[in-house]
């Protein structure tokens, strides 16, 4: 399938749904602007409502930006209808045709696009074994199981070599150990075609392991663009901090800053961050996140905050330990436990943090 | 390109359009009003030759011109002995002279008489106003050829010239031109899938067309008499005798709709909520009468029980007994429409969680409290909606009164009476209006607040199971009563059957096989033609209603709410009123199809199209819309996933819609009694016809010649939408 891929371009685009009989307008896309270069998966994160799928269905073409303009491959495609976009999406219920079997089904594309006959089943065959189909050719889509439905919707967009793939929750109707194998059997396919994909879900697992980059979205807006590491160990908010991951929060008063650390001080006792957010100002109240694996615990009175050990949760190749403390209740993260001695369920604790490894974030309201 | 710029573009072009499309119009209506003065004045001429020399007979020749010029009149000017340029006025009418003398002095009036004067005839370009009436004066020159002398001068007023008719169809023209070109353009530029918008456009132009403006001519004419303004219809309409029929419609739709709401309920209970044998059987009989031809029963019933009837007369011998009337009528109604009650009040037993019952019982209620306390109470909206729902049909039933009203009077054959019997159309329309206001009434009532009062559906899973709220004895009773009503339904079909091989119902019953060659031959261009409207509408009404089901399920756009309110009127309207309305609106240009197989085929697909609608919205509410997004998104417009997409899925609706169309177009009468013709007739008015002249061997082979084709479709129907199991499951949502 040798097609130059695409880039995605959706710039300053806004929607709002008109709620006519007196309710609120609902802003459900506000002023997102991002670039999905050629080739790259980029997945929409966000908790529900906060514009995912609606941002992807305008790029499809099923809805039109109340502003703002979707670029395609160059292309301003903001008023064309989605059967004249480069796109194919496979949708969270799939949307397999029931009164055709899989191979028709697979084919329907092809045909619309009135692609010789012998060249649809030749397509359609490939497109099948790449999602290890071949077998189930005949059947009609209501006798197979979620995942081999899944793989159906895959192939059928996948056959038609579009610009961009589109995905919204493709996984969210499989159990747990399906979706994994799928999303590494997407993530492959994808990355052999080297197909332009933007992939929406709420899962921040799912998003962390297949995408290049993760748009975190909140209440329409982006919060943060950036690679995965960037989004877990550099967020820039206590929203995308908090969603992207488990993590303990330290109220701080910030003294300075220096180059991208900081020093700010947690009740009076001198801290230091190794890196910092935009938006972080000596003299200024701030957050100071820590995630699980950059807490150690001590004895009491060394670390930062002393606090009695409530639980520990064993989980193999770590042990989580929920500390109870005048910060709420932190996780501490110890990895290779074997041959550690672990605090007791009840007895008192101190914790601190690697320094290197906090950040510290603006305080914010939410 | 910018929203801004084509706005603009749009704009030029419409004035662009508009300019041509006025230019056309002023050219045209000029030529025309040329041609009508030009064709008007030689008339006039000539009229004016034909004014006598002899002074004597002048007074008959003015009084016999305005046959001649309808409207007009003429003044006739006898230069005076003493001063040449002053005239002796004659006129037949003083009006006319009167204008005359008001005019004289003026400059105008001076032209004419110059022009008269030197032999030349003179069109007056002024507009003067006798009598109401606009007219322009035109002056003709009588002379003696011989002499070279002029005799005298006619006046003619004239009303203006001009065909008003063809003006206002050029008009209408030119307005729908540029309606149509804006509609058009406007979708083709911004929309972004042009196939939608003109579809709406399409549905909307359509439902203007044929439903809006028929009903409103309808009323537009209830209020003109003698192409006047007038009251008077109404007045006549509201007088006592069709208020009588009013009253009289409503006595029986309330009756009707009692017995019918009690014996549906009945089977519905025994059917649904007993344990009785043979249930799918009683079942089927129950859903007979619906898909039976009017007029069917009715037969029957004057078969068996009529003045000559077999039971009334031949077996029980009895005189003074008459089955015209309510009491005949509520008898015929109840057997025809408790099928409406029975699915109605089916659907909401069936629906209705037989753990609600359990728990009454188990909190030691009697059966009888349970029924009273749980049943009945759950049961109640359905049995008001069901009731409702047959009171609009008795009201809007014309076929069984017409045969079996005797001297009672009802509103549906008061309206036919007053249009073909006094060839009163403003009447009928009035009448039929008159019977809109219960209908719709009841109507209204039903869809909006009845059944939103259901409680069906408030509890989560419903239980299955049966629970016998009725005591043996009870069942006992109420399946006897249920096999008895079956019982008499099939003898009045067995009755229609036996009818077609008796010789002379009520005077000789010998058996006879002619009835049948008779009908045939002399019903033969009815069937033909009965079968090629309905297999005209058929199609097309399927395919129109699940469009229209996408376009209001799927589509969002500006006055949707009020097209799906058009297009589901007609399910409220009475057949009568449709059909006068249609013979109103479409007697005349710009749309003269009165006496065309087109105004039946259309005026089917109007009527039927409300419940194919509701099929396909409903089955399209159950089908997941990311399937024909995926069509979409693969590259399909929106006719290629219509076609390929939405049409496979919505079969079920789509046949059943087509096969509800076909079967109420062989089985209607009450619309199309005034639509058909004679190129055009329909069965069951050739069954009215044999029945009125006492041919009931004729109407019987009919009516069970139709029985077969309607149950041959059903059949038909039941075939096509069996092997949809495994796929439902895979389109819902
Ligand atoms: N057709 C619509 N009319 C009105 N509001 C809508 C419509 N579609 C979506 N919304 C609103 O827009 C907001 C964003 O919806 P969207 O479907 O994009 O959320 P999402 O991020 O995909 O959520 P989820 O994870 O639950 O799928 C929501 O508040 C939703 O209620
Ligand atoms: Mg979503």
């Amino acid at each position: 399938m040798a097609k130059e891929p695409v880039a995605v371009t959706v710039d300053r685009v806004t929607r709002i749904y008109k709620n006519v009989k007196g309710r609120p307008d609902v802003v459900a896309v506000n002023e997102a602007s991002f670039v999905v270069a050629p080739g790259e998966l980029v997945t929409l994160l966000g908790p529900s409502g906060c514009g995912k799928t609606t941002t992807l269905r305008m790029i499809a073409g099923f809805d039109l930006p109340t502003k703002g303009q979707i670029r395609i491959g160059g292309e301003d495609v903001s008023s064309l209808p989605p059967n004249k976009r480069d796109t194919a999406t496979v949708f969270q219920s799939y949307g397999l045709f029931p009164h055709m079997n899989v191979a028709e089904n697979v084919a329907y594309g092809l045909r619309i696009r009135k692609v010789p006959k012998s060249e649809v089943d030749e397509r359609v065959k490939r497109a099948l074994a790449l999602t290890g189909l071949s077998d189930l050719a005949d059947r009609s889509p209501g006798r197979l199981s979620g995942g081999q439905q899944q793989r159906v919707a895959l192939s059928r967009s996948l056959v038609v070599e579009p610009g961009v793939l589109l995905l919204d929750e493709p996984l969210s109707n499989l159990d747990a150990l399906l979706r994994e194998q799928m999303r590494v059997e997407i993530r492959r396919i994808q990355k052999s075609l080297g197909i332009t994909a933007v992939y929406v879900t709420h899962d921040r697992v799912e998003a962390m392991s297949l995408s290049d980059r993760v748009i975190v979205m909140k209440d329409g807006r982006i919060r943060q663009i950036g690679s995965p590491s960037v989004i877990y160990e550099r967020p820039d908010s206590v929203f995308v901090a908090g969603f992207v991951g488990k993590v303990a929060f330290f109220p701080v008063d910030v003294l300075g800053d220096d180059g991208d650390a900081c020093s700010c001080s947690i009740r009076g006792k001198a801290v230091r961050a190794g890196s910092r957010a935009p938006g972080v100002v000596a003299g200024g109240k701030a957050a100071l996140m820590a995630r699980p694996e950059s807490l150690v615990l001590g004895r009491p009175g060394e670390g930062v905050v002393d606090g009695e050990v409530r639980q520990n949760v064993y989980l193999g190749s770590s042990v989580e330990s929920f500390v109870t403390t005048e910060y709420g209740e932190l996780l501490v993260q110890i990895d290779d436990p074997a041959g550690k001695r672990l605090a007791a369920e009840g007895e008192r604790v101190s914790v601190s943090f690697n320094e290197e490894r906090v950040r510290v974030l603006p305080a914010e309201a939410d | 390109m910018p929203t801004k710029q084509r706005l603009i573009r749009y704009l030029a072009a419409l004035a662009i359009f508009a300019a041509a499309d006025a230019w056309i119009f002023a050219t045209l209506r000029s030529t025309l009003r040329d041609d009508a003065a030009r064709s008007r004045d030689s008339s006039l001429a000539l009229l004016a030759d034909s004014a006598p020399e002899d002074l004597g007979l002048i007074e008959d020749w003015l009084a016999s011109v305005p046959e001649s010029l309808p409207g007009g009149a003429a003044i006739y000017l006898v230069p005076s002995e003493d001063d040449p340029y002053a005239y002796d006025p004659y006129a037949a009418d003083p009006a006319a002279l009167d204008l005359w003398l008001e005019l004289e002095p003026g400059e105008d009036a001076q032209k004419g008489l110059e022009s008269a004067y030197y032999f030349e005839n003179y069109a007056s370009p002024v507009e003067a106003t006798l009598a109401d009436t606009a007219v322009r004066l035109f002056y003709a020159p009588i002379t003696d050829e011989a002499e070279g002398e002029l005799l005298a001068i006619a006046v003619f007023m004239a009303p203006e010239a001009g065909a008003p008719g063809v003006e206002r169809l050029l008009t209408v023209f030119a307005i729908g031109a540029f309606a149509l070109f804006a509609a058009l353009t406007g979708v083709s530029r911004f929309a972004r899938d042009p196939t939608v918008g003109y579809a709406v456009l399409t549905l909307a132009g359509l439902s203007v067309v044929f439903i809006v403006f028929p009903l409103f001519e309808a009323f537009r004419l209830s209020f003109v008499k003698d192409g006047h303004a007038s009251l008077a219809v109404w007045a006549d309409a509201l007088s006592g005798a069709h208020l009588q029929a009013l009253w009289g419609s409503i006595r029986l739709g309330v009756w009707t709709a009692s017995t019918s709401t009690l014996v549906g309920f009945l089977f519905a209970f025994v059917i649904h909520r007993t344990s009785a044998r043979g249930k799918k059987f009683l079942a089927a009989v129950a859903q007979l009468p619906v898909i039976s031809p009017p007029f069917s029963l009715t037969l029957s019933i004057i078969l068996l029980a009529g003045n000559n009837g077999l039971i009334t007369k031949q077996l029980l011998g009895m005189d003074n007994f008459s089955i015209y009337g309510l009491g005949g009528l509520v008898l015929v109604q109840t057997i025809g429409m408790f099928p409406i009650a029975y699915l109605t009040l089916a659907g909401v037993l069936q629906g209705l969680d037989a753990t609600l019952e359990e728990a009454a019982l188990d909190m030691n209620a009697s059966r009888w409290q349970v029924f009273r306390t749980v049943t009945l109470p759950l049961a109640t909206p359905g049995i008001l909606s069901a009731w409702l729902l047959v009171f609009t049909n008795s009201l809007a039933d014309f076929a069984n009164p017409l045969l079996l009203a005797g001297n009672y009077r009802v509103l549906s054959v008061e309206a036919y009476i007053q249009v073909t019997g006094r060839n009163d159309l403003g009447g009928g329309a009035a009448l039929s209006l008159l019977l809109l206001l219960p209908t719709l009434t009841a109507y209204f009532v039903q869809r909006n607040w009845v059944s939103k009062r259901s409680y069906v559906t408030v509890t989560g899973k419903p239980n299955l199971k049966l629970v016998e709220v009725a005591s043996p004895a009870v069942r006992v009773a109420m399946t006897a009563g249920v096999w008895l009503i079956v019982a008499f339904t099939l003898s009045l079909y067995g009755t229609i059957v036996a009818g077609c091989f008796v010789k002379n119902w009520g005077i000789d019953y010998s058996f006879t096989l002619a009835n049948i060659g008779e009908a045939l031959t002399r019903g033969k261009d009815a069937i033909r033609s009965t079968l090629t409207l309905a297999a005209v509408a058929t199609p097309i009404a399927g395919l129109v209603a699940m469009a229209a089901a996408v376009i209001f399920v799927r589509k969002t756009f500006v006055g949707k709410k009020a097209l799906e309110a058009v297009m589901m009127t007609p399910f409220a309207i009475p057949g009568t009123l449709l059909g006068i309305a249609y013979i109103l609106a479409f007697n005349k240009a710009p749309i003269l199809i009165v006496g065309t197989g087109a105004i039946i085929i259309i005026n089917y697909i109007v009527r039927e199209l409300p419940v194919g609608i509701e099929g396909g919205v409903a089955s399209l509410r159950q089908i997941d819309p990311s399937i024909e997004e995926a069509a979409r998104d693969l590259g399909a417009d929106e006719g290629t996933v219509f076609r390929s997409v939405v049409l496979p899925l919505v079969r079920p609706a789509f046949i059943s819609s087509m096969s509800y169309t076909f079967v109420r177009s062989m089985t209607a009468v009450s619309a199309v009694i005034f639509l058909i013709s004679a190129r055009w007739y329909h069965m069951t008015v050739l069954i009215y016809n044999f029945s009125e002249n006492i041919r009931f061997g004729l109407a019987s082979v009919l009516a069970t010649t139709l029985i077969i084709i309607v149950m041959g479709a059903f059949g038909l129907m039941r075939l096509l939408v069996r092997d949809t199991g495994a796929f439902d499951k895979s389109i819902s949502r």
